[in-house]
């Protein structure tokens, strides 16, 4: 009986870990709040300074490798916590296109479509980038690529809720 | 009536008159054109509970029911591939990486079943139910895998999953969870009271699943409108922050 009882906690397991998504899904409100906090407290400039290779050759160029290797830790550290905010921002940037889909308006439908594919792919590439980082801390002697698709990406999720906020903006005018 | 038998046939017979239910859903809101293995499922399960119980007392049962179920079966593996198409239909790089993903996540849960099964047989009876359930505690890995794969992919990417698809993927999670337990405890001979507990087993885990697609059906999708219509005067503040980022 041994191999059944593994084989029952192991669907015992399953259903907990079920019922645990199910529970935990997504019941919170939109929050806007959150989405522009978040937003706001990022410093996407500091960010892009953080992973610049440029500034890295330099930092190769100018330090003992030891220092080198630790100061590269160290800045890989931080970028990873901005790769998560942008993550948290891709996850309020999908809920906002998904409540936009509800809507009776079918060019609002079309627009939050958008937002909710542009946003689940930047999450896509904020995950990838904070793969490569991990990666960066545990081997700091790598090379790292510049997540240019990560920036390219948050531009256009921007963009597209730019765009909502016109087409908003053109309703109230016309009403 | 004893309360064993009264429990017995209430879980056989009520979770087929409420899937009934569901198929009727199904139909009234037109659902079955997104989920016509779905409602194919629904339908052919209600079928099969009408001849297992017409044969029930009949030596065909046994026979009949290792039939129906391994159609039964196959049917679940479409619903669960009908659930993924669902979902990573309209998201091009997401989906191509979604079906990748599945394909490797599938090689893998078949390698675990396989290995499960030869590290791990626990068979000691060589009766037909044994060798049913040896495969069956299998399939139950890989159908309660790919569920929780897309449950979880889905979510990782933040994609938000209708909740009728959700409940949906949910039912058929747990459902294949509890029959891994249950395949698992028949590949062994059983005492008399143990096979007799046990049969309660599947048909409650059948149950369950069944309140979960009909209430996940039933509950209006939360209207999520109004909260992006209230605040658009926020928005402006929300945009500057936006500006700051744009090239």
């Amino acid at each position: 009986m041994s191999a059944a009882y593994f084989y029952i906690t192991v669907a015992v397991l399953l259903v907990a870990l079920l019922t645990y998504i199910a529970a935990h899904r997504g019941g919170k409100p939109l929050a806007l709040d959150k989405a522009r906090a978040i937003i706001d407290s990022l410093d996407i400039q500091a960010f892009r300074n953080l992973v610049n290779p440029e500034e890295e050759e330099f930092l190769r160029a100018s330090l003992a490798p030891d220092q080198f290797r630790r100061i590269r830790r160290e800045r890989a550290r931080a970028a990873f916590a901005y790769t998560r905010t942008l993550s948290q921002i891709a996850l309020e940037f999908s809920r906002f296109g998904h409540a936009m889909r509800h809507s009776t308006d079918p060019r609002l439908v079309e627009l939050g479509r958008q937002v909710v594919s542009s946003a689940v792919l930047l999450r896509l590439r904020a995950l990838e980038a904070s793969g490569r980082l991990l990666v960066t801390v545990a081997f700091p002697d790598l090379p790292q690529r510049y997540p240019h698709p990560l920036f390219e990406q948050y531009a256009r999720s921007a963009g597209l809720l730019l765009r909502y906020r016109a087409f908003d903006y053109a309703q109230e005018q016309a009403s | 009536m004893d309360w064993y038998r009264f429990l017995f046939y209430y879980l056989w017979i009520a979770p087929h008159v409420l899937l009934a239910v569901v198929g009727v859903l199904l139909l009234k809101r037109n659902l079955y054109k997104s989920f016509p293995l779905f409602a194919l499922y629904v339908w052919y399960e209600i079928a099969e509970f009408v001849l297992l119980f017409t044969i029930a007392t009949t030596g065909w049962y046994v026979r009949a029911y290792l039939v129906t179920l391994a159609i039964s079966t196959a049917l679940r593996f479409g619903v669960i591939q009908e659930i993924f198409n669902n979902i990573f239909s309209e998201r091009g790089p997401v989906d191509a990486l979604a079906r990748v993903s599945i394909r490797w996540t599938t090689a893998f849960l078949l390698s675990v079943a396989i290995l499960f099964a030869i590290l791990a047989p626990g068979q000691t009876s060589t009766s037909l139910i044994a060798g049913a359930a040896w495969i069956g505690r299998g399939i139950a890995i890989i159908q309660c895998g790919l569920v929780l794969f897309l449950l979880l992919f889905s979510g990782l990417v933040g994609i938000r999953l209708q909740n009728y698809v959700f409940g949906i993927a949910l039912g058929f999670g747990i459902l294949a969870s509890v029959e891994l337990a249950n395949w698992a405890m028949h590949t062994g001979d059983l005492s008399k009271p143990m096979a007799k507990a046990l049969n309660l087993l599947p048909t409650g885990a059948y149950h369950v699943a069944v309140l979960v697609w009909l209430g996940y059906l039933i509950a209006p999708a939360r209207e999520m409108l109004r909260s992006i219509d209230a605040p658009a005067r926020e928005l402006d503040q929300w945009n500057g922050e936006l500006e700051r980022f744009l090239p």
